[in-house]
């Protein structure tokens, strides 16, 4: 392998090469996302001992495989509840989740939002493709209304999460995101919440191509990146039966801050006052 | 050794045994009637370094205990039935990834929010089946409060050793019970660490066998960044569908508890040497038979008790022998019948054996196995 | 000695697993073998709630009671669940103003008005120490002494003063029954 200098990204530094071919679909944005967040652990100088990745189950649960760190592939919706154990015990270990938009805000929507709340310096990254793309297309929290999947035969009748907002209501110190095909910017957004001391939120807005592209007519990979920024992107909930599509520029970058104690940090203080060591502190 | 006597009740105990076996995380989630666990739990812990946090659920509960134990803390988590229930998908990922845990299950009755301070036994077929496929598990039902203290050290050190989940199951009665403890003082405690990856990084196969099945495990930071996963995996750590070493991948976690049997089980017979009626019981229940084996001694009934400590894997070849004299077997239990089914398979149906049940949310009192005794004697 | 088997039921929030505490901690200070349970309904208040102590000379085997020998009862709702269990002869002493309709039976029934006197004392919260009083004045399950060190020592610096002052007052109240019953004796 290799020797990492600082100056240059290869990504090939920071994969598992015996694993490749990788499993991904043509076109799947997920690698993009991957490439992205490795040249921001790359550009923070992270060690990859001392890195952890934790996922949970679809597509993006098995991204996570591929890189040269500690990787924890856990259940389905419980990686944000793993990392905080982690992290909480580790608290020297960068601790990252890869999740997607089922495992985080259908199955795991309940730790999402308490990771939100609680604050412990954990950053996660939702891989946002509008579907459950692993078990074959199924309608999922995010998925835009009137979408065509494998379990809305008519069109999709229920409302998409901006998972965004949510994470912001419920105190995420920082949330943020990107589209894939603004790769540099994904990466300056994924080393500001790497860099961030609390729980910083992600959101990647990929694509899946193969299953909900094709089922929805949405051309091809270049296509589908292209059309995350133009003005055919519906946007969540603001979308209806009778206005499916109305024009809107998706939101990108930092969307929001709240900066507060890091609960892991506060714990220990608090423990240390506890235990009598804490006047000085204090 | 020096012996510090303390009063304790039964979740007290346990959280005092998880802190002196080592225990320096727990997660948890409030529920009657195990809640005092997690209560100590958050005073003790950040005491002596360690880290306590309620958790959203009980799924996430588990989910930061596998976590924390994954970076190198033992860890563990209470609950009881419709907790445990929610944990047993996370609890089949600690025995397939081999990340050690400690649950403790304070049983109520059931089935679903059924009578939550009330105690049953009914969560005993759970603990050997509750996550699906196969999985090697370890189950223990301590009897008294110093016996929750004691094995839930054990717990610790069997889940260590041996690197899988290990379930204490306990119920409301020893839970809330007050016995004064006499507790070893830690220097004359035997406490485990479960086997360390060291050496050469490169090349390095986190799940490749031993001479004990038990590969030894990489910690987070030391060099290693190995792979952990639910999905069946080979030795290297990543997943596979190989029929061959999908096989080996199962057999070995199965092995583990079945080639150490002598080590896991643990039991106790009271007058099995000469028992023409021989009473099996566990927990809260076994308290009973003991003091109705004892009057029944009194009243000339060659009665006896074996009382397994470890329910899971269930010491097979201690109740034979216990059994050798027996005409009749009785099992009480505060379930319909879950242990029952265990013990006619191991005696065969040579022995008769009757079951002994309430589902009241009562414990089971000496009188009524007294009289179970005299019954089965005069056949 | 046989198994003697002391209970204190009445309504969640009484106090009276706190009582049930403080026994098991002056029959420890004695060097007895005890064990104390409790039983409840599944709401912190109202519900019944039972605090149970088995006392044996050697060590407890089932630590349950099954046949109560004494019995103290601060609320109605206490009764059902006990009426049952009380041993013939044993003795029973029960709030007169909470517990209207007392158990009866085959066993020495007496009615103090716990409460009332928790009340005059400042604190209506402290019947169940009151009562505990009265039970060791009137039993022999253990010395005043060693109760007075065990409530001492199970008591928050807040409520020494209080406890100690409810637990003299039940020694009181079962020394006036006591003198009362004895003069009964006499005239009789």
């Amino acid at each position: 392998m290799n020797e990492i200098t600082p100056d240059k990204f290869e990504i090939r530094d920071y994969l598992r090469l015996d694993l490749m071919p990788h499993f991904m679909c043509p076109g799947c944005g997920h690698g993009i996302a991957l490439r992205a967040l490795l040249w921001a652990v790359h550009e923070l100088g992270i060690d990859k001992d001392n890195l952890a990745i934790v996922s949970g189950i679809g597509c993006s649960g098995r991204v996570g495989a591929y890189i040269d760190a500690n990787t924890y592939h856990v259940t389905h919706g419980r990686p944000l509840a793993f990392a905080t154990g982690l992290k909480l015990a580790r608290p020297d270990l960068k601790v990252i989740v890869i999740t997607g938009d089922g495992d985080c805000l259908a199955i795991g929507g309940n730790h999402l939002i308490h990771a939100c709340r609680r604050n412990l310096d954990i950053t996660c990254l939702m891989l946002n493709n509008e579907v459950y793309g692993m078990t074959g297309g199924q309608v999922s929290p995010t998925t835009a209304e009137t979408r065509l999947t494998t379990t809305t035969p008519a069109g999709n009748s229920e409302p998409a999460f901006d998972a965004c907002k949510l994470a912001e209501a419920a105190g995420a110190g920082l949330v943020g995101r990107e589209v894939t095909m603004q790769t540099p910017a994904l990466r300056n957004l994924i080393k500001e919440g790497l860099a961030y001391e609390g729980f910083s939120f992600l959101e990647v807005m990929s694509d899946c191509t193969e299953i909900y592209g094709r089922k929805n007519d949405l051309g091809d990979s270049a296509e589908m990146v292209l059309a995350q920024k133009s003005d055919m992107r519906p946007e969540a909930y603001t979308n209806s039966a009778e206005q499916p599509f109305r024009p809107n520029r998706l939101v990108t970058g930092i969307l929001a801050r709240n900066d507060r104690p890091e609960y892991g940090d506060t714990y220990r203080r608090q423990a240390a006052a506890l235990c009598g060591e804490g006047d000085d502190a204090a | 050794m020096t012996v510090i006597l303390q009063n304790l009740h039964g979740n007290h105990a346990c959280a005092m045994g998880a802190i002196a076996a080592g225990c320096r995380f727990f997660a948890g989630y409030p529920i009657t009637p195990s809640s005092e666990i997690a209560e100590r739990m958050s005073r003790e812990l950040p005491l002596v370094g360690g880290t306590f946090v309620q958790m959203e659920d009980e799924i996430a509960s588990i989910a930061a205990v596998l976590g924390a134990s994954a970076g190198g803390i033992k860890s563990m988590t209470a609950t009881s039935g419709p907790g445990f229930s929610l944990k047993q998908e996370n609890i089949g990922l600690a025995a397939a990834a081999e990340i050690p845990c400690v649950i403790a299950n304070v049983m109520r009755g059931g089935p679903s929010t059924g009578t939550p301070t009330r105690p049953a036994q009914g969560d005993i077929m759970q603990a050997r089946w509750g996550s699906h496929g196969d999985r090697p598990v370890i189950a223990l039902a301590p009897a008294s409060v110093k016996e929750v203290y004691d094995q839930t050290i054990r717990a610790f050190n069997l889940s260590e050793r041996y690197r899988m989940p290990v379930v204490l199951l306990f119920d409301q009665v020893i839970s809330h019970l007050l016995e004064p403890i006499e507790l070893a003082d830690m220097a004359s405690l035997e406490l485990v660490d479960r086997p360390w990856a060291t050496g050469d990084s490169a090349g390095f196969e986190p799940y490749a066998s031993t001479e004990t099945g038990v590969p030894p495990m990489p910690r987070p930071g030391d060099g290693y960044r190995t792979h952990t996963t639910g999905l069946t995996h080979g030795e290297d750590g990543f997943p596979t569908q190989d029929p061959e070493v999908v096989t080996r991948a199962t057999q070995r976690l199965l092995d583990k508890v079945e080639n150490h049997r002598a080590d896991i089980e643990s039991y106790e017979c009271h007058d099995t040497e000469d028992a023409e009626v021989l009473i099996v019981a566990y927990g809260i229940s076994a308290r009973a038979a003991r003091a109705a084996v004892r009057r029944a001694r009194g009243q000339g009934i060659a009665a006896g008790l074996f009382r397994p400590i470890t329910i899971w894997p269930f010491p097979e070849e201690a109740l034979k022998a216990a059994a050798s004299k027996a005409k009749a077997i009785l099992v009480p239990e505060m379930n319909a019948g879950q242990l029952v089914l265990e013990i006619e398979r191991i005696v065969g149906h040579d022995l008769p054996v009757a079951g002994l049940n309430r589902i009241d949310g009562q414990a089971i009192n000496p009188d009524e196995i007294l009289q179970r005794i005299k019954e089965l004697a005069a056949k | 000695m046989s198994n003697l088997e002391i209970r204190f039921g009445g309504s969640g929030g009484q106090g009276l697993i706190l009582s049930g505490r403080l026994l098991f901690q002056a029959f420890v200070m004695d060097g007895k073998h005890a064990a104390q349970s409790q039983s409840y309904e599944p709401t912190s208040r109202g519900g019944f709630c039972n605090a149970d102590l088995v006392v044996s000379g050697g060590e407890v085997d089932y630590p349950l009671v099954t046949a109560i020998d004494y019995l103290v009862l601060l609320d109605q709702i206490g009764v059902a669940p006990s009426a049952a269990m009380i041993r013939p002869g044993a003795l029973v002493l029960s709030d007169s103003r909470l517990v209207p309709e007392p158990p009866k039976g085959d066993f020495t029934l007496y009615q103090f008005p716990f409460t009332d006197e928790a009340i005059a004392l400042g604190n209506h919260r402290a019947a169940n120490v009151v009562a505990l009083g009265a039970l060791i004045a009137l039993s022999d399950i253990c010395d005043r002494e060693t109760a007075a060190r065990a409530v001492g020592a199970g008591t928050p610096k807040a409520f020494l003063d209080l406890n100690l002052a409810a637990l003299q007052r039940g020694f009181d109240m079962a020394d006036d029954l006591s003198a009362d019953l004895t003069d009964n004796a006499a005239m009789r």
